[in-house]
Order: C-alpha cells, then structure tokens, then sequence
C-alpha cells in the first residue's frame, strides 16, 4: 500500500489519494495519468496490467488500485 | 430526412406516439422498424452498408461469446486433471482465437469504411507521387456515396465488438435487438457513438410514458433548434463567404471568420446532439452526453474532455490504451529510456500513441490532408501541455500564482479558445493549401483598424441578424456559465409556475419560428456532422 501510495503521490502530488473515492469520474486522473500510473505499477509488482482491466472501479480509489495490484499478483503466482 | 424538417417532426410525433400506444414488449421492435423506415427514407439502398456491419459485428461477437463458452467448458470439466501451465496455455490459445476474430471484424468493417471514405484519398495521392516521379501508373478513382452515419455507426459496432473481446459486456444474442442498437434512429446521423453497456439495455426494456421525460426531453429538443437555427444556420452565409473568398479579407477579418466557425460548428452539431438526445429521453431512453460546454475549456486537453466526448472517449479507449500498453511501447520505453533518459523516455512511447491517435481523430473527419493536419495540430498541443506540466507548475510556485482563481482560469479560457479557433483553419477551409494561405494572411495582413470595416458584417447578415445573434450568442453564454456552476437551468424551470414556465416554452418556440434560418424554399440547412 505504501509503495502505491508513493506512486500515485509522485503522479499528483497535490491529490490527497487517501480520501478520493472518484479518481476517474471526478477527472483526477485522466488518460496520460493512467498510462504513466500502470507503467509504474507494472514495474513496481512484476505484474502486466492489460488494457481490459482499464475501468473506472479499477481505479477510482487507492483501495480500488491495491485491490486490482493484488489481484494480478495472485491470478501471476 | 433533415432532423430540422417538418417532417421528421411528424415522424417523430408518430414514432412516440405508436411506442407508447404498443404493448410494452413490442416497444423496441417499433423502435427497430422506425429506425430502418428513417434510414431508408433517406440514404435509400445504402442501407445494405448498415447491414452487412450489424451482421458482421453480431455474428463475430457471438463468435468471440462461443470460444469463450468452449474455453471455459473445458476448464470446467478439467478442472481436477489440468496441470497450471495446461491452463495457460488453454488461455493464451483462447486469446490467439479471438484476437483473430476480433481482427476479422475490425478489418471487415474499418475495411468497408476505408474503402468508401478514403480509397479515392489515397489513390490521388499516389497518383501525384507518381507522376512527380514519372512513373506511368494510375490508380482508378471511384465515385462512392457515403452511407448515412457510416463513421459513427461503425465506430459504435466495432467499439461492441472489442467490448465482447475484452469480456466487458457478454455478446448480445438476438440480432434484431441488435440491429436496433447499431441503428437507433435519433443517433444514426451523427451520434452520440454510444457504448452498447449503457445504451443497449435502455433500448430493449420497456418504457412508461412519464411527464417528465417528456418535458425534459421536450426541453432539449426545443434548446437544440434554437442553438442550430437561430445561432449556427445564421452564422453560415458569413462563415461560408470567408472560408470560400479569404482573399477579399483582410487578417483579422479572417481570424474572425475562424471564431464564428468554432460557435457555428459547435452549435451545429450539439444541438444536432441535443436534438437526438431529447428525442430519446421523451421515451425514456438516455444518450450519453456529447459536450460538456467546451468554450469553457483551460487547455486543449480540456477542451477534448468538453468536445464530442462519445468520439474522444472511443478514441482513448479502442486505440489510445491499447496502443501505449502494446508490446511494441513496452520495447520503444525501454529503447527511449537509454537514449532520453528516465523521464522523457518513459513518457515517449505515451506521447507517439497519443499523436497517432490524434491522427486518427483527425481523419476521422475526413479523407483530406487538411484532417491529418488538424488532428496533429491538437495532438500537439496536448503533447506540449503533458510535457512541461512540471515546468508550468514549477512557474506557478515559483511565483506564487494561484492557478485556480478568476483571472487565471479566463486567461486560460481565452487561450484555448483563440487556439481551438486557429484549429478550425484546418478543419473548415477547403483544402490544407488554403488553411496554410489563410493563416498567412491572417498574420501577414494583420491590422486591428479593419474590425472596423463592416465588410465582414455584411456578408450575408443585416443589422437584424446582428442582434438577434448577438442575444442568442449572450443567452448561450448564460446558460453555459450557469451550467459550469452546477445549476441545471431545466429543473429550475420545471419548478416555476405553469404560466410562466409555458410563456419560457412560446416565446422558444417562436424565437425559432421568427429567429430561425431556412434555406431555399424553408428547406432545412443540412447538418455540418452529417457528412462525416
């Protein structure tokens, strides 16, 4: 969570990530966010997040974010 | 059948009237049968285009459906006996059959289209390179008609079909259902290119006649005459005399031209939109919304946020995605990274999908260099705004402007605006040539002084004209500004009283009745969206 975290501040250092529940439909994180976001978490975790796992409810809040991490990590194991 | 004739006006009438009056389950095939009676109305034999893509699209998403069942039918009954490296590559030989099929589908249908729209494209340029290079080879032309909406329903089936692939929605089963999904009367023209998880479902289930559909939908079908008859029509003639004798303009004069381009273009096909979407919240249906005031925007990125979001949403989804996750991007990142260097050569692949998509948004519109150039030119803007983000930022700390008060944010607005106008050099003027012969003499005749020439004005609009444009345009602003605050001016007016709301209701109508513009013989002044 916290190596998350740490990305996603490093993204958009002025969003409070712990407290949105809305990333995608309130604008937050838009397209080019995404993409640098998923590069760094395909790095980070050793995972490949697809274009398929590209939803709203993937990443509209850090829960939403570990939750789609962890479960690559294990569909990966 | 123009959406602004008297007789699309009867046809709908007939059309919600028969919905409502049929037995709820019939509703969508009433739907189904007006939506093909309108396209055969008016793109006649053209309609075998539209079938063969709903065909096509419906048999290979229920293709895409089966070697999904058949995968997991064998997964299911071998489950004890599957070693974990069977099962991967039971997956992957899953995914190898559908990538094939979504292929199919996607080369069918982009195929079709390429043909139509931008065969005779390619074949003149061709030639051109040919003959500079004295190579004595011609490509034949073709004179091909346009389906009706080809761009828009094509998008929309194609964009079901990679919905299936990616397993976000499950294949649709009944082709006349989905026949009606790929052909949906209101939207076929120009949109909105809705997705089949939040429209298909709207158009089947049955729906009770409900007052307030009806006065909301009323509403916006009645906001969208306005905005096409009496603002974007009225603009035409001037816009149209600029565009077509730049030379007798003098530079700002033609910048002018640019601006009254953008209000027309805008007011054209978002009260097209409003218009489509009116029609189907009357009986219960919602389409995605198509514009969220772009004239509002900070930057071009906004602005792409604001414009035909159904096509940049599509845009970023179908082609942006997939092309900065291939595998291709992965390789270039780690080729860039050695050579730009950490930060520039992560974000370069990003970078290429974006401008390439851009190009597509660009030719999208059209078969013509002019297209690719205005594709490219926002592609590049948003490049420059992704890029020096850090930079801007840095600037603004530094000295400490405050990025989200008043004057900033108009600065900005003004900005994107004058940008976007500039845009539309490429987008209006007739060919590339002249968007580049345009904007140099915008800049190279350029004199303040000239505004006050009433030439411009008097191309094609009279004094009267001037006002009523000049209140309509006042009006848009308002209800735009009040929208961006968050205040939904039709609710307010469904609380006001009866008498006052019903004189809101006539004085709109007869604005548009009185204000309008009607072509030669009150015929309806055909949509700008249409032909793309």
């Amino acid at each position: 969570m916290e190596k998350i975290l740490q990305i996603l501040s490093a993204l958009r250092p002025e969003v409070n990530f712990q407290e949105h529940q809305k990333l995608i439909e309130d604008g937050i994180l838009d397209s080019f966010d995404i993409i640098t976001l998923i590069g760094e978490l395909d790095e980070a975790f050793a995972i490949q997040i697809g274009v398929e796992d590209i939803l709203p409810e993937n990443f509209n809040s850090l829960e939403a974010i570990i939750s789609l991490v962890e479960r690559l990590q294990s569909e990966a194991e | 059948m123009a959406f602004t004739s008297l007789n699309f006006l009867l046809f709908i009438a007939s059309v919600i009237l028969v919905y409502f009056l049929v037995p709820k389950k019939y509703q969508w095939v009433i739907l189904l049968l007006a939506s093909y009676a309108y396209y055969w109305i008016s793109a006649n034999k053209l309609v075998v285009f539209l079938l063969f893509t709903t065909i096509t699209t419906f048999y290979t998403g229920r293709f895409l459906g089966k070697s999904n069942e058949k995968h997991n039918h064998l997964l299911e009954t071998n489950k004890d006996t599957l070693t974990k490296n069977q099962k991967k590559n039971l997956g992957a030989e899953n995914k190898k059959r559908k990538k094939l099929i979504l292929w199919i589908a996607v080369i069918l249908n982009f195929g079709i289209l390429a043909v139509i729209k931008y065969f005779n494209f390619f074949a003149g340029n061709f030639n051109a390179l040919f003959s500079t290079l004295s190579i004595n080879t011609t490509i034949p032309t073709f004179e091909f008609l346009l389906p009706l909406g080809i761009s828009f329903y094509t998008f929309q089936s194609v964009g079901y079909v990679i919905d299936v692939y990616r397993g976000k929605i499950e294949p649709d089963r009944n082709i006349a259902r989905f026949a009606l999904f790929v052909s949906f009367f209101p939207q076929i023209v120009q949109g909105p290119i809705s997705r089949y998880s939040q429209l298909a479902s709207q158009l089947y289930e049955s729906h009770q006649f409900e007052y307030t559909c009806v006065k909301f939908g009323a509403q916006l079908i009645l906001w969208g005459f306005f905005k096409k008859m009496v603002i974007a029509d009225r603009l035409a003639a001037t816009v149209g005399s600029v565009f077509d004798g730049y030379q007798d303009y003098a530079g700002i004069q033609i910048f002018i031209g640019a601006v009254m381009y953008s209000l027309q273009v805008y007011c054209d096909f978002s009260g097209g939109i409003d218009i489509a979407r009116g029609i189907a919240q009357i009986m219960g249906i919602d389409l995605a919304e198509n514009f969220k005031r772009p004239f509002f925007a900070e930057s071009i990125s906004d602005f792409w946020r604001r414009w035909h979001i159904s096509l940049s949403t599509w845009m970023r989804d179908y082609i942006f995605y997939p092309l900065s996750l291939s595998a291709s991007a992965v390789k270039l990142g780690r080729t860039s990274r050695k050579i730009l260097g950490t930060h520039l050569g992560k974000l370069f692949p990003t970078f290429l999908a974006m401008l390439i998509t851009f190009l597509v948004v660009g030719i999208w519109h059209g078969a013509s260099w002019k297209y690719v150039a205005y594709g490219l030119y926002n592609g590049v803007f948003i490049f420059a705004e992704v890029l020096f983000e850090p930079l801007v930022n840095k600037i603004n700390k530094r000295f400490q402007i405050n990025p989200k008060v008043f004057s900033w944010r108009l600065l900005n607005i003004i900005i994107t605006f004058f940008l976007v106008s500039i845009g539309r050099y490429f987008s209006r003027a007739i060919s590339f040539k002249t968007a580049v012969r345009m904007l140099y003499r915008t800049v190279a005749t350029f004199d303040p002084y000239d505004l006050l020439d009433l030439k411009l004005l008097q191309m094609g609009m009279d004094p009267k004209d001037i006002y009523v444009l000049g209140g309509a345009v006042l009006i848009l602003f308002i209800v735009g500004l009040l929208q961006e605050r968050g205040i939904s001016l039709r609710e307010k007016l469904v609380e006001q009283n009866l008498v006052f709301r019903w004189s809101i209701y006539i004085a709109a109508i007869f604005s548009i009745l009185v204000f309008g513009i009607y072509g030669i013989g009150f015929d309806p002044v055909s949509f700008i969206y249409m032909g793309f």
